[in-house]
This record gives structure tokens, C-alpha cells and sequence, in this order.
């Protein structure tokens, strides 16, 4: 009666929302896939990443051997398994002798399951004895994690997805869900189509711009001062709700000192939106019963995208709209498991559920599991790791699920970093950008042949299952990282990923009563009490920060890191789109080719009128730090004076343009904002009339 | 409120219907129409069943009917049955060949003891499968117009990209103004192809399954 020799229940490996999924199998391939109609986050929905594109899982570039490359620059060659460990651990500890264990870093991945995520890190620690281990959650959410901490206490959503289908009103900024996060985006079309009011906030006007009841269009860099002006209306006119403050907040002063200078019309002159839209906004989140507030990395990934979201923080806060169904803070995590790669401590300054490295007691509790003396000291974020290589100072990188010649910023520079190194390792599912520069490349496993757990973008934590073996030699990235810290001397004495669970349960309170039997078919949201009891709602009766209360914080707007001029008049922001999946490497291998098989360069029709460009013109786009060519799209979802475009191909390099501004709390990179000089190919660069700050 | 349900007492919500009340105590009623994802729509009438002191005896849909307190239902009610039975045997009747065994049709077909229709008429040609895009294929001579894609398009997912098209026997399923799924608004999610009960949209990939397992 069916079509399938097996069918598994796991959890989708594209982004955050994580769907559950049912793979079914046949001839030991996965020829299907389908929602899994109990699946909380997605309940019975998933999109056309999560759905269709699945081919690549046995596409015939998969890696299926370990290679090792004997000279740089060289073809790699077939190796058996001891023989790229033994190169490695022989590496590894040469440099480890010659230069400290901090000449060595090691990235995990934001792809891969929680217990790949927290076995890497211990190998980092335990096995080489450095904090050098961070992940991509660094290049996309961590201003999100860092400031809902300082704000809140912990470091995710304050709610779940359901709290969209309980909001009277949601504000949506810096995220276009409908094609980042699809099922989110039909769950946010559907309440609109109910009667929730949107307002979204963004340089383009998204999809979901058409069902919202207001579009803002701030300039990119200045989401700060919309957030400033939406406080000091609500303030204003009076919306604070008083009895929340006084009892459950500290802060509040200092911001209303800062309030005034943000009155609507100085909000306009800064942002472009109209002071009208910037009461409106204000109006309809605060005289809502229930509101929202849901961001992407429009938000983070600014030069002061850590503190955007503690300025989102504080019109909650001020509003008292949080810890209460319907009311909460949901940031849109981009990968998969964006939050359980940095929960499970795969970051430089922290042990799992952000405990500082630096914190003594903790530092003893994993001493004393491990076996082993742990570094105190903070060890390097991913821009650092690049810095100091191309200084130097770091030797050898090990590279797990990360693309980083293709994704990372200033990709000359990231590039220079991977030469400059005396020994790579990258372990992945296909040959990528970066695994150009590595000596040794490990043949791993995609979400379809691994078990473990995701942790959403809800802070639920959701079983994995294998539905297929990975292809040929390739092993399960827990299995190959558990070989090498083996050969390193440091045993992971797992049998298996719900062991290790059990280890992270045992070691961190907010997962004490996480093991994969309780998680079941429906996952757990952290906080878990030992007794198995989790929180879908944070922040009921009192903020996870010493006394309870939440903080606000006073932060003016900063102009953002990079400007129009008369050299580079245009304003690009990079981002992703419904077919593709961030550097592609997966969904370029599948059928989603046919439907978008190139990045394009949105322009508005003015902008390309005045530059001569006409809808599929190849064209020239140039910053300060690189330039490439791909097509053009004319159309007016893009405001005047701004640019818009993916990365979703290495061909395009889209990231050669990105310079090195950052956040300044988190240095995350700061996608959103590049001046650039955009024409016709062919015709020679010589200025043009300045385009952007007049739009 | 409580109802009972072939005999058997259950509490059931306010807003219940009477199909989820047969769900809740374990009692399997045919349905076409319905998907637990979207609205009911009453429609393909093979859900009926006996509700003691409806008006004139007649047999009710259980997808659309709310339950009221006290209410006694028989989902075995031997007119409701007889009802289901006739109705899923003209579905049956219209297509061109019988639906294949996974298909959600093939199954309650198989539960009501529905086999060969007995009513000759008219039957659907079949035409080559719709594969002009990468995954989702139409095979419009065994959509029996249930609607179930048409929703899930509005009310699951949002995008509004299929409509219901032609009357009577030529009722029919069409994505945007009939020119296929890759040039019209759909955004490829699958939901559609999720909730067929019969195949008339399925996935790409399964077209070549499907006739190694007929």
C-alpha cells in the first residue's frame, strides 16, 4: 500500500523553523519527503527546500573518501581513513609542539546536530586545549544572542511560533520569511489574512508587505532610530505600561533621557520613513493586546545590529508586551540549528548554555568531566581566526559544515587567511570554496544520515533520525570528530549521539532534563527542568538576570560602518532567496537549479533608467573592496538608491564586496550595508551622479 | 459537553464536529474532502452518518456538523453507509482507471468495500502527465475536485495559486490561469501534492513508482 521501503520521522536541516519531516526511503535513497502533520513548528506544512530538495544527498559529487592534497594548489588525492587521521593528528600536534594549542582553531557548524556541535568543542578543548572554536551563528544571529541576554537573561525567542496565531499585531523587520523561512512566512500570511496587523520594516518591500496593514522603508544602517522613534511615540503618547516597568525592569530612566531626540521628524530626517508611518507603527504595536516582534538579519547584521535588538527589547519592555502567549520576541534563526551550534558552547568565551569560559566554577565542573586542565582564556571569534592567520599567529584550522570562502565577509581577506595557514582541514559534504585551500578533506554525512537533535529557532530541541547511510567511506560527522579526538589522545567516550546528550544534560542546568527518549516525537524547549518540565513561554514572572528584572538599554543611533558617495552612490544588501539555501551547496545540486539558476541584482526602475541598465543586462557592480558582474532585475521592490542581491552562487562571489565592518558588540559582519558603484559592462568606471541620499 | 459515539460516551470541546468526535473515541469515518490542516468544507458527502433525531432521519456529514450535548451518533448507520458507499463509487466511476493502492481514494474505497463501479458512462482520457515543473506533475484525469489542493494553497500555505475550473463532469484543478505550476504564483511548497487523495497532483519524482507498483 505504499511506495516506500522505510519512512523516517526527523527534523528538517535547511533553517531555523524546523519543520518535522517524514523522509521515505527507497532503494536506500530518499525519494520523498513529507510534513510530519504533528511537527510543532510546522504542523503539517514545509516548503520547497525542506520538501523537494533532497536529491543532493546522493548527488555524484559527494564526497566519498577522505583526499588529502600533497602540495598546495595541487588536485587532491584519495586517502583511506587512518592515513588523512594520521596526517592530521601528525599535524596537529607538530604545530601544537612549535607554536601552543592556540595556533590552532576550530569552527563547528550551525548545519550539524547539537552533539556534533558539542563533541567538536570538546576536541577543541579538551583534545587540542584552546577556546579557538566558534561557529556561523558568529556571521548571522550572535548580536541576537548577545543582546537578548544583556536585555532578558537568556539567549532565545521568548515564545514560539504559535504566538503569531494569539497576536493582534506583529512588527516584522529585517526578515523576508515567505523566502527564508517559508513556513513561518505562510503561518505570518495566514494570521494576517485573519486579522493580525503587520507592520514590516525593511529596505524592500517584501511579499509580506502586501498583506501588512504598513510598510516601513528605513535606509539600511538606521533600523536603531525607527526603534528609538517607535519608543519615544510609545512613551509620548503615553502606551508605557507603568506597573511592568516599576516592578519587573531596571533602566528605564536612562532611556527616557535619550527619548526626546527622537521625535518622529528627527526619526524621518535620519531614516527616510515618514513620521506619520513612525506613529502609526508605534500605534498599532502598543494599542494591540497581544503583539510581536520577529527579526532576521536585516536586524544583526549591521555594525550595531547588537544593539537593534536590545532597542526592540525595550518597546517590549516598555509595553510589557512579553512572557504572555501571543506577546513575545521571535527572532528567525537563518540555519538550522543556529541556536544549538552556540547552546552547546561551540563559541569562543563560552562553555554550553553561554557560561563564560572565565566563570571558575564551570571551567571545574567540565575539568572534572573531561579528565583534563581547560584554558580560562577567551579564544578567538571567526574574524579574529582570520586576522591572526594572515598575521601569522594561527597555524592550522579545522573547518566543520562552514563554506567560508564563499559565505564569510571580505573574502580576499578570508582567502589570504586560508593560504596563509600551514595545515587545513575542512570536513563536508561536497567540495566547496574553501576546501580549495585544505590539506585534508573529510568525507561527512547531511542531515539525512545522521541522528541527534536540532534545536529551532522556538529553543525546541528535536530528535534527527538517519533515514540513509551516508555514501561510500563518509561517516557521520559525530563518528569522525570522535576518530580524530581519539587519535588526539582525548577520548569521547560516547556510544552513541544520546549518550553525549546525556553528558550535556549532566553538565548544563538548563538542559538537565533533555535526554532523546524524553524528546519524543514533539522536542522539548530549554529551559528543561530535571523533571522534564519545559517553558514554550520565558519570562512568565521574572527575567533570568541577577534580581529578576530586565534591563533597558539607553543606546543612540550610529551612523552605520559604510556611506554613499559620490564614488560608490549606491546602497547594496545582500540576502537569500525561497529557491536556495545560503552558499547553495546543497539546493544547487537539486532540481531547485530550474527555478533560479543564477544571483541577479535587484535595482529600482529609476536607478537603472539612469544608469542605462535594462532588466537582464549583465552589469558591473564595484565597492570599496572587490567587484563582480552578474544580470540585473529591474523591479520596484527595491527602494531608489539601493541594491539587493544573494550568495547563493560561487560564481557570483557576492561576498568579495563585503568589507570588514562589523558588529560592535559581536563582530558580526555587516551584510546589510556596502556602498557600491553599479554599470552597464563595458562601460568605464568614472563617477556618477549620486544616487542614494536623495532617494 | 459529551456526546456519544457508537455507543461509546466522550467529552468533547466546544466547537467540536462530529468527525472529531468519531476521531477521539478511536471510530474511523470515510473522508474525501477533509484535511485536519484546513477548514471543513462539506463537499464530498462520504463522511455521513446517523445522528439520532435528525431532521427527517436524514444521514449528516460529520465533517460540518458541530456536536451538541447528548448528541447519539452511529457512523455504521446503514442509509449514512449506503450513502458514502454510492458516492465514492461515482467518484470511482468517472476515472479512467482504478486509483492506485497508496492513494488516499484506493484506501477508503477499499474500507467501504466499493470495487469495479457499476455505472458505465463517460470516464476521463488519460493524458501524459503535466511535468513542466522540476517536482510538482498534474495528472488532471484522476482529480475528482475535492478542493483539498485549492485550500491548502489559500489557507496553509497562502499563495492562491490553484483554482477550481470547469462545472460538472469537467470540473478540474488549474494552477493560475491554467498555464502549469512553474509559470503561475506557486511557490513550490508541495502542500497540494501533500493533501491529493488521489494522485491528480503528485510529485515528479514518484510518476516512475507509480507504475512499477500498479
Amino acid at each position: 500500500m505504499t511506495l516506500f521501503d522505510s519512512t523516517v520521522t526527523t527534523t528538517c536541516g535547511y533553517c531555523g523553523v524546523g519543520c518535522r519531516l517524514e523522509a521515505h526511503v527507497r532503494d536506500e535513497r530518499v525519494v520523498s519527503i513529507s510534513p510530519a502533520l504533528d511537527g510543532p513548528a510546522n504542523e503539517g506544512h514545509t516548503c520547497l527546500k525542506g520538501r523537494f530538495a533532497h536529491q543532493f544527498s546522493r548527488n555524484r559529487e559527494r564526497l566519498t573518501t577522505p583526499l588529502i592534497r600533497d602540495t598546495r594548489g595541487a588536485d587532491p588525492r584519495p586517502a583511506t581513513w587512518d592515513e588523512a587521521i594520521e596526517r592530521i593528528v601528525t599535524e596537529l600536534t607538530r604545530i601544537r609542539s612549535a607554536h601552543g594549542p592556540d595556533a590552532i582553531a576550530g569552527l563547528a557548524s550551525s548545519r550539524a546536530t547539537n552533539e556534533d556541535c558539542y563533541a567538536m568543542q570538546r576536541m577543541m578543548r579538551a583534545a587540542i586545549g584552546t577556546n579557538n572554536i566558534d561557529n556561523c551563528s558568529r556571521v548571522c544571529h550572535s548580536p541576537t544572542s548577545y543582546a537578548l541576554r544583556k536585555a532578558l537573561g537568556l539567549s532565545g525567542a521568548t515564545g514560539s511560533f504559535s504566538d503569531f496565531d494569539h497576536a493582534d499585531a506583529t512588527i516584522l523587520i529585517g526578515a523576508n520569511p515567505t523566502e527564508g523561512h517559508p513556513v513561518v512566512g505562510a503561518r505570518i500570511k495566514q494570521a494576517t489574512l485573519r486579522g493580525m496587523q503587520l507592520v514590516t520594516i525593511d529596505p524592500r518591500r517584501i511579499e509580506l508587505a502586501d498583506y501588512g496593514v504598513l510598510h516601513l522603508s528605513p535606509r539600511p544602517g538606521t533600523n536603531a532610530a525607527v526603534m528609538l522613534g517607535i519608543a519615544h511615540v510609545v512613551e509620548r503618547d503615553r502606551f508605557v505600561d507603568r506597573a511592568f516597568v516599576d516592578a519587573r525592569t531596571e533602566g528605564f530612566d536612562a532611556l527616557l533621557e535619550l527619548l526626546p531626540a527622537y521625535a518622529p521628524d528627527a526619526v524621518e530626517a535620519i531614516t527616510g520613513v515618514p513620521a506619520a508611518d513612525v506613529e502609526a507603527a508605534a500605534h498599532i504595536y502598543a494599542e494591540a493586546a497581544n503583539a510581536c516582534f520577529s527579526w532576521g538579519l536585516g536586524v544583526t547584521e549591521h555594525k550595531y545590529g547588537s544593539e537593534v535588538v536590545q532597542l526592540i527589547c525595550n518597546v517590549a519592555l516598555m509595553t510589557g508586551k512579553i512572557g504572555r502567549p501571543g506577546s513575545a520576541l521571535l527572532p528567525l534563526r537563518g540555519q538550522n540549528n543556529v541556536q544549538g551550534s552556540s547552546d552547546m558552547g561551540a563559541l569562543p568565551d563560552t562553555y554550553t548554555a553561554y557560561r563564560s569560559v572565565e566563570d571558575e566554577d564551570v571551567a571545574r565542573s567540565f575539568e572534572a568531566a573531561w579528565g583534563v586542565p581547560l584554558s580560562r582564556s577567551k579564544g578567538l571569534t571567526i574574524p579574529q581566526m582570520f586576522d591572526t592567520a594572515v598575521a601569522g599567529d594561527l597555524k592550522a584550522m579545522y573547518i566543520f559544515g562552514e563554506d567560508v570562502a564563499q559565505t564569510d565577509p571580505n573574502t580576499a581577506h578570508v582567502v589570504k587567511a586560508l593560504e596563509s595557514l600551514d595545515f587545513l582541514v575542512c570536513q563536508d559534504i561536497f567540495e566547496t570554496e574553501t576546501t580549495r585551500y585544505a590539506d585534508v578533506i573529510l568525507p561527512a554525512s547531511s542531515f539525512l544520515e545522521k541522528s541527534g537533535t536540532f534545536t529551532n529557532a522556538e529553543r525546541r530541541v528535536q530528535l534527527v533520525a538517519a533515514a540513509i547511510d551516508p555514501p561510500g567511506e563518509a561517516h557521520t560527522d559525530f563518528e569522525i570528530i570522535k576518530a580524530i579526538s581519539r587519535a588526539l589522545g582525548h577520548e569521547l567516550d560516547w556510544s552513541d549521539p544520546a549518550d553525549a546528550m546525556d553528558e550535556i544534560a549532566a553538565l548544563t542546568p538548563d538542559w538537565a532534563g533533555i535526554s532523546h527518549e524524553r524528546l519524543g516525537r514533539h522536542g522539548l524547549q530549554w529551559p528543561v527542568a530535571p523533571d522534564g518540565t519545559d517553558a514554550p513561554i520565558l519570562y512568565e514572572r521574572e527575567f533570568t538576570r541577577e534580581g529578576g528584572r530586565a534591563h533597558f538599554a539607553a543606546l543612540p543611533y550610529k551612523a552605520p560602518g559604510d556611506a554613499a558617495d559620490d564614488e560608490f552612490p549606491l546602497i547594496l544588501v545582500t540576502g537569500r532567496r525561497l529557491q536556495h539555501y545560503n552558499a547553495g551547496t546543497m539546493t544547487r545540486r537539486t532540481a531547485n537549479i530550474e527555478l533560479m539558476d543564477a544571483d541577479v541584482l535587484e535595482i529600482h526602475p529609476d536607478d537603472a533608467a539612469r544608469l542605462w541598465i535594462a532588466d537582464g543586462d549583465r552589469i558591473s557592480v564595484r565597492s570599496r573592496m572587490g567587484r563582480i558582474e552578474l544580470p540585473a532585475q529591474v523591479t520596484d521592490r527595491i527602494e531608489r538608491g539601493h541594491v539587493f542581491t544573494t550568495f547563493h552562487f560561487p560564481e557570483t562571489r557576492t561576498n568579495l564586496l563585503v568589507g570588514a565592518s562589523a558588529d560592535v558588540n559581536t563582530s558580526c559582519p555587516e551584510y546589510k550595508v556596502i556602498a557600491v558603484d553599479v554599470r552597464p559592462i563595458g562601460e568605464r568606471a568614472s563617477k556618477t551622479p549620486a544616487l542614494a541620499g536623495g532617494a | 459537553m459529551r456526546v456519544v459515539i457508537d455507543g461509546v460516551a466522550v467529552s468533547v470541546p466546544d466547537g467540536a464536529t462530529v468527525l472529531d468526535a468519531a476521531r477521539a473515541t478511536g471510530r474511523w469515518v470515510p473522508t474525501l474532502c477533509f484535511d485536519e490542516r484546513q477548514a471543513a468544507f462539506g463537499a464530498c458527502r462520504a463522511c455521513m452518518v446517523g445522528v439520532e433525531g435528525a431532521p427527517g432521519g436524514a444521514p449528516l456529514p460529520a465533517c460540518t456538523t458541530p456536536c451538541r450535548d447528548g448528541m447519539t451518533v452511529d457512523t455504521e448507520d446503514p442509509t449514512a453507509r449506503r450513502v458514502a458507499t454510492a458516492v465514492v463509487e461515482l467518484v470511482l466511476s468517472e476515472l479512467p482507471e482504478p486509483p492506485a493502492p497508496h492513494t488516499e481514494l484506493a484506501q477508503v474505497a477499499a474500507a467501504l468495500g466499493v470495487g469495479e463501479p457499476r455505472w458505465p458512462g463517460e470516464t476521463h482520457a488519460p493524458e501524459p502527465p503535466d511535468t513542466r515543473h522540476p517536482y510538482l506533475a498534474f495528472r488532471h484525469e484522476l482529480c475528482i475536485s475535492c478542493g483539498r489542493c485549492v485550500r491548502a494553497c489559500d489557507e496553509v500555505q497562502g499563495t492562491f495559486a490553484l483554482t477550481a475550473t470547469g462545472r460538472g463532469f469537467h470540473a478540474n484543478v488549474a494552477a493560475g490561469l491554467d498555464e502549469g505550476f512553474r509559470a503561475s504564483a506557486c511557490v513550490s511548497c508541495g502542500a497540494c501534492a501533500d493533501t491529493c487523495p488521489t494522485d491528480a497532483i503528485t510529485e515528479v519524482s514518484l510518476l516512475g513508482m507509480m507504475e512499477v507498483s500498479a
